[in-house]
């Protein structure tokens, strides 16, 4: 038909590349895609039973909403569908997609400053180091080797910085980014540098470099060029920062390194490594003859673990990211970080994508709006028809109902604007909710008495909530260990924490609403005072029922017979008080630290996101299983009448001829005899099957197949036998 | 090696044919656990063989053991659990008790030959290094800790007898171990059919079969692309985030991407240049895609030819209107060279870039490592579409490649009589020699990986004494014109010997020997 012979002759699949013009195939490209739409819409419906081609919808998409998005019939600009079935309004629409522009705008520049700030302390030890060495020693060239850890992703962003850095100011430096690939030998490096170095990073006439000032012309990986050039430019120093310095060829490096050497009285080089794994190591590659033309000093770039927790505080903890990420999700983010050393990029993604997905495809996402701007008129009947679908939502009256409150449950469940206000009374309830989360939060960082990290602590309490007796939060048990010095300071960090709040989390300090909290830890704080002062003229140590041993063991001799008694230590008056003091603290702290869990809020669903699929999907790709899928069953992909009717293990005749081939592939030895594999393959498509296709019908299909099966890398040829083919693949 | 050549023969007694046939336990690197079998095991084999401490006398027990295991094994339930495959050869348990001796070991292989040699022959070269180590132990004298413990081990694996441990041959392996299962060197075992029958397919009565296929899952294949198009708002929202898009799964994405640039031009801004580029095409370059792109960016001002690394960078700096790249096949081999998927990437990460790129292989991950994957930012999805791959393959030449026979592009017989055509005499007269050469040498042996083969100072030597050329060089001359047209290979042996031969099979080189010679 119409679709086969341009997939065969198109005449532009065969040119390497060309740009698009979309007029000259439009007209087949329309009808391929637009009357199909309908039809297959309908053909969902049907195959939603089956549930095959639902689930595959389900796994692919961003959200099992996004099933309802296909009309993109909003005026010319808007990005973001109509949800709701394409009922949602165009003005809602828009807002969403504000919403996600203002949102997450916000906080990528955030995060970008916290990123560039993370780096700050190294950079500025790095461009002392610059100024410094120069002095120091006079015929060595300095040498910084930057400790970046095994993440290569993150190192682009601190050399990027580190060229801002030392390129600044007038006498600035050159600086002449090296990664190994782009260098190959010698003679591509010196290009690179000198190109770079004397144009100064900015593309301009390549010609300048290579013509000197008297009209002589140099080549262009003739360091003379270089000298000359910056000469003119009143410049003479030079950076070369190797990122990669472990991907450099050994014998790179060191020519690289003499040939600097050579010019240092002319031209002030200076170079970076950026080293994944030791200086020992890096050294060990070098001669000492190289080595010893350096002048090198160590700097360690911030951890990635610490890099993390700082970006998670401002961007996912932090009072300033609009829609949170649920416990799940953020477990698993975190996991890959850590399990993968995926780099804190990554880490950033992911989290656009998570905002990505709740906006572009939730309508209750809108919500998350101003209450000046979430005005009645933009919500649909639709929308409250959606909330009303929330588990919590549905809890919620299910309680109201069960505390007798019958008339307001009905009026929730049926009145569209009894609704509303309850939506935004929840909206209040949750940036309470927000508030004494992260309070609570910062003052547990503040005891420094949990060893576990914030980004552990917040995960937990989103999960769990926050119980300051728990196991998971074991702070009254903690605090009943210490003695009355550290309870002071205990107490004045609580006070500090409450005054100052929290930058990094971007919260205030909030001691105007904690008055009562406040005035209570100074007591505890001048009993404890007076209590300790005391115990010191009295020469007996402070000690709480806590601290000391509950019991004695007392042995009497009494006729003979030894006795053994339990007797509760006795406390004196002090220690009373003291034990008193202690437990008014952990009253203090099981009142003021707590939370509940995130599940338990009202309509958390509208601004919590917390589903793992579609970031697992998109980010962590697996083909292998998806090809072991699609060549295994195709009938899940193609959900056609022919191929479903096997059981499973095995394999229809039906089948694409690579699927067949495939199974008879998984059956065979690591050795294929492709004549068998051919006689194998007619026996079942042959005219004597169900197919019945004819030999050399079925030779073309059987040539196909072996051929996508060796593009997909599973077959090779084998030189072992005569028309054998050797098995690469192990799924 | 002098021992193992003593063993051979034994090795070849009809009645213990089996050290080679031995069945593999399910967990191939199971630890033989001493407290249940084995034990036993090793009472039964003192009864019969010397005890083997000491002289390092390796061994003995190899030879006696089928028996042993065979005698041992068998009436555990797990010999009765063996597919029914065997149980239709051996006819009943008890049966097999009884002459187990004889028999069974043979019986009880799978398919392809999967008994333990290789562990046998591992046990045993670890029991030889075990007594030497042992030995130099007692010679060297003194013992360190760390020695002591050594020698421990080495004495474990010497005592350790022969242990086997007889099963089926295993289903539902995970895959790696499944690799190592069918790779047991020398167990691959395939039967002797070759495909000399079968009459190949050229390209003329490939296409002109194919254009007539019908392709009875077209409509589903229609229905999962216009299922992956619908999905086109969100991936076009993904680019403009910043996102690259990869398209991976089984099945051709060529048309899929061409509907997809059919939307994003549909959509502002419409000023956005989109530049398709077809990886699969071999031979494609990273100067054509740098060149291709910076026409697309402005038509007036072409980069400098150049480095790629400096036409990206060039392109790069000159780029002001948004650029969308549609690669198909981001892993075909022509982009699979050392630094095309860095410049692609360095590409991808300006911000002015959209990319979206299909992938055809399973193992397309492994084109990027870390710093290349978030300079990409991709994001992933699953575009399985079953559309055959047919632009991206050639079909005919890759099957006949995959199967040795390359030279097909030249059309066999026709083809070479066509070659020989336009040549000189003398060309032909010393291709008649080649191929006379080469079937006498092919009636000899049976031919190696390369087919029948001659030596290449001898072909010289015959072409000189029959005057077909006087010197080297023009015998070299004439050889590279059969070379550019691929009707010779040449190849050195394992001596180093230039040897050359005909890529062609024994009847079409009668053929073609017979048209030389009317």
């Amino acid at each position: 038909m119409d679709e086969e012979d341009p997939s065969i002759f198109q005449p532009e699949d065969h040119r390497a590349a060309f740009i698009f013009t979309p007029a000259a195939t439009a007209p087949t490209a329309g009808t391929a895609t637009t009357p199909s739409r309908s039809a297959k819409r309908r053909r969902v419906a049907v195959a939603a039973t089956g549930s095959s081609k639902k689930k595959r919808q389900q796994q692919r998409g961003a959200t099992p909403l996004e099933d309802e998005q296909n009309h993109t019939t909003g005026g010319a600009g808007l990005e973001f569908p109509r949800l709701l079935g394409g009922k949602e309004g165009e003005g809602a629409a828009r807002l969403r997609e504000e919403l996600f522009e203002g949102a997450w705008g916000a906080l990528e520049g955030r995060i970008q400053d916290v990123l560039r700030k993370v780096n700050g302390n190294t950079l500025n030890e790095v461009s002392a180091f610059v100024k410094r060495a120069g002095e120091e020693a006079k015929d060595k060239i300095p040498a910084g080797f930057i400790i970046t850890g095994p993440n290569l992703a993150s190192q682009d962003l601190l050399f990027e910085q580190l060229a801002e850095t030392l390129g600044k100011g007038s006498g600035g430096a050159r600086v002449v980014r090296l990664r190994a690939a782009e260098a190959p030998n010698l003679k591509a490096a010196l290009k690179k540098i000198i190109r770079e170095a004397a144009t100064g990073g900015e593309d301009t006439e390549e010609a300048e470099v290579s013509v000197g000032q008297d009209g002589r012309k140099y080549l262009n990986y003739d360091l003379e060029a270089l000298h000359v050039s910056l000469k003119m430019q009143g410049s003479r120093q030079v950076v070369v920062a190797f990122q990669d310095s472990e991907a450099f060829d050994n014998g790179l490096l060191m020519d690289l390194i003499a040939l600097f050497h050579s010019w240092h009285d002319r031209i002030q080089f200076s170079v970076f490594f950026g080293i994944a794994t030791s200086v020992e190591l890096f050294q060990a590659r070098l001669l000492k003859s190289t080595a010893r033309c350096l002048y090198g000093a160590q700097f360690d770039v911030v951890q990635a673990g610490s890099v993390l927790e700082t970006v998670f505080k401002t961007a996912v903890a932090g009072n300033q990211s609009v829609l949170r990420i649920g416990p799940s999700l953020l477990r698993s983010l975190v996991d890959r970080q850590q399990d993968q050393v995926a780099g804190i990029q990554v880490f950033i993604s992911s989290l656009k994508y998570a905002y990505m997905c709740h906006f572009y495809a939730n309508p209750l996402s809108i919500s998350l709006a101003d209450e000046t701007r979430l005005s009645r008129e933009l919500l649909q009947p639709e929308y409250f028809e959606a909330v009303r679908t929330l588990p919590s939502f549905q809890s919620d009256v299910e309680t109201a109902v069960e505390a007798g409150q019958l008339s307001r449950a009905k009026s929730l469940l049926q009145n569209d604007e009894e609704l509303f206000t309850y939506i935004v009374e929840e909206r209040r309830a949750q940036k309470a909710y927000l508030s004494q989360l992260l309070r609570s939060l910062h003052l547990l960082t503040a005891t420094g008495l949990l060893s576990s990290t914030f980004t552990d602590l917040y995960i937990s309490a989103l999960d769990q909530g926050i119980d300051v007796s728990s196991e998971t939060f074991p702070v009254v048990e903690s605090i009943r260990k210490l003695g009355a010095k550290e309870i002071i300071i205990l107490v004045e960090k609580l006070q500090e924490a409450i005054q100052t709040g929290s930058v990094e989390l971007d919260l205030p300090g909030w001691a105007d609403d904690a008055k009562d909290l406040m005035t209570a830890l100074s007591e505890i704080h001048t009993t404890i005072d007076s209590l300790s002062e005391k115990a010191k003229t009295s020469r007996k140590p402070l000690k709480s029922k806590y601290t000391t041993h509950g019991k004695v063991l007392r042995t009497t001799v009494v006729a003979q017979k030894v006795q053994l008694s339990h007797d509760t230590a006795t406390l004196t008056d002090q220690d009373k008080a003291f034990t008193a003091a202690i437990d008014r603290l952990t009253d203090l702290a099981s009142e003021h630290i707590e939370s509940e869990p995130l599940a338990d809020i009202p309509l958390h669903e509208t601004w919590v996101y917390d589903s793992k699929s579609p970031y697992r999907d998109v980010f962590i790709p697996r083909p292998g299983t998806t090809f072991e899928r699609a060549l295994g069953r195709p009938h899940d992909y193609l959900s056609c009448a022919c191929c479903g009717a096997g059981a499973e293990g095995t394999v229809a005749a039906t089948y694409p001829t690579t699927a067949i081939l495939y199974r008879l592939y998984q059956e065979a030895g690591a050795l294929i005899n492709v004549a068998d594999l051919w006689t194998s393959y007619y026996a079942l498509v042959g005219d004597e099957s169900e197919v019945g296709l004819e030999e050399r019908t079925a030779l073309v299909h059987f040539y196909r197949g072996l051929a996508e099966m060796k593009a997909l890398g599973f077959v090779k040829q084998s030189k072992k036998k005569a028309d054998h083919v050797a098995k690469v693949k192990w799924l | 090696m002098a021992r193992r050549k003593a063993a051979a023969p034994d090795k070849k007694e009809p009645v213990a044919p089996s050290p080679k046939k031995r069945q593999l336990p399910v967990d191939p690197y199971e630890v033989p656990d001493d407290s249940h079998t084995p034990k036993r095991r090793r009472q039964t084999i003192t009864t019969s063989v010397a005890p083997d401490d000491g002289d390092g006398d390796d061994r003995e027990p190899t030879d006696d053991d089928p028996v042993q295991s065979a005698a041992e094994t068998s009436p555990t339930k797990k010999r009765q659990a063996r597919p029914a495959k065997d149980s239709a050869q051996v006819t009943t348990p008890s049966a097999l008790r009884r002459k187990a001796v004889v028999a069974t070991p043979v019986k009880l292989n799978g398919i392809n030959g999967t008994g333990t040699p290789s562990r046998n022959i591992a046990d045993r070269s670890a029991r030889r290094k075990s007594a030497r180590a042992l030995i130099d132990r007692v010679v060297g004298g003194a013992i360190s800790d760390d020695e002591g413990e050594e020698g421990d081990i080495a004495r474990e694996i010497y005592d350790h007898d022969d242990t086997e441990t007889v099963t089926d041959p295993p289903r539902d392996l995970p895959p790696h171990e499944q690799y190592f299962f069918q790779n047991k060197p020398g167990l691959t075992k395939t039967s002797a059919n070759n495909l000399s029958s079968l009459e190949f397919l050229t390209h003329d009565e490939y296409f002109s079969l194919l254009r007539q296929l019908p392709d009875p899952h077209a409509k589903d294949v229609d229905f999962l692309q216009s299922l992956h198009a619908e999905f086109f708002p969100q991936w076009h929202f993904e680019l403009t985030q910043g996102f690259s898009a990869c398209l991976y799964g089984y099945g051709s994405k060529r048309l899929l991407l061409h509907h997809f640039a059919t939307y994003l031009s549909s959509r502002p801004p419409s000023s956005s240049k989109i530049v398709i580029i077809n990886g699969y095409v071999r031979t494609l370059s990273l100067r054509d895609i740098l060149s291709t792109i910076s026409t697309a960016v402005d038509p007036t001002h072409r980069i400098p030819v150049g480095p790629p690394v400096a036409m990206a960078q060039a392109l790069l700096s000159s780029l002001t209107a948004p650029l969308t790249l549609l690669i198909n096949s981001i892993d075909a081999p022509p982009l699979r060279k050392p630094g095309a998927q860095a410049i692609l990437a360095q590409l991808a990460a300006h911000p002015r870039v959209r990319l979206v790129c299909s992938a055809d292989t399973p193992d397309f991950a492994f084109l990027w490592d870390s710093a290349l994957r978030s300079a990409f930012n991709f994001v992933f999805h699953d575009c399985t579409t079953f559309a055959p791959l047919t632009a991206e393959l050639d079909v005919v030449d890759d099957v006949h490649e995959l199967l040795g026979r390359k030279a097909r592009r030249v059309g066999g017989k026709e083809g070479v009589a066509f070659v020989l055509r336009s040549l000189p005499e003398n060309a032909k007269s010393l291709f008649r020699l080649l191929v006379s050469e080469v079937l006498v040498v092919a009636d000899d042996v049976d031919g190696g990986a390369e087919g029948p083969a001659v030596e290449y100072r001898m072909v010289y030597n015959k072409a000189v004494e029959e005057f077909i050329c006087s010197s080297e060089m023009a015998f070299r001359t004439l050889l590279k014109e059969f070379h550019d047209h691929q009707i010779i290979t040449s190849h050195k042996d394992a001596l180093g010997t230039e040897l050359l031969s005909l890529p062609f099979r024994k009847d079409e080189l009668e053929g073609i020997l017979e048209d030389l010679m009317s």
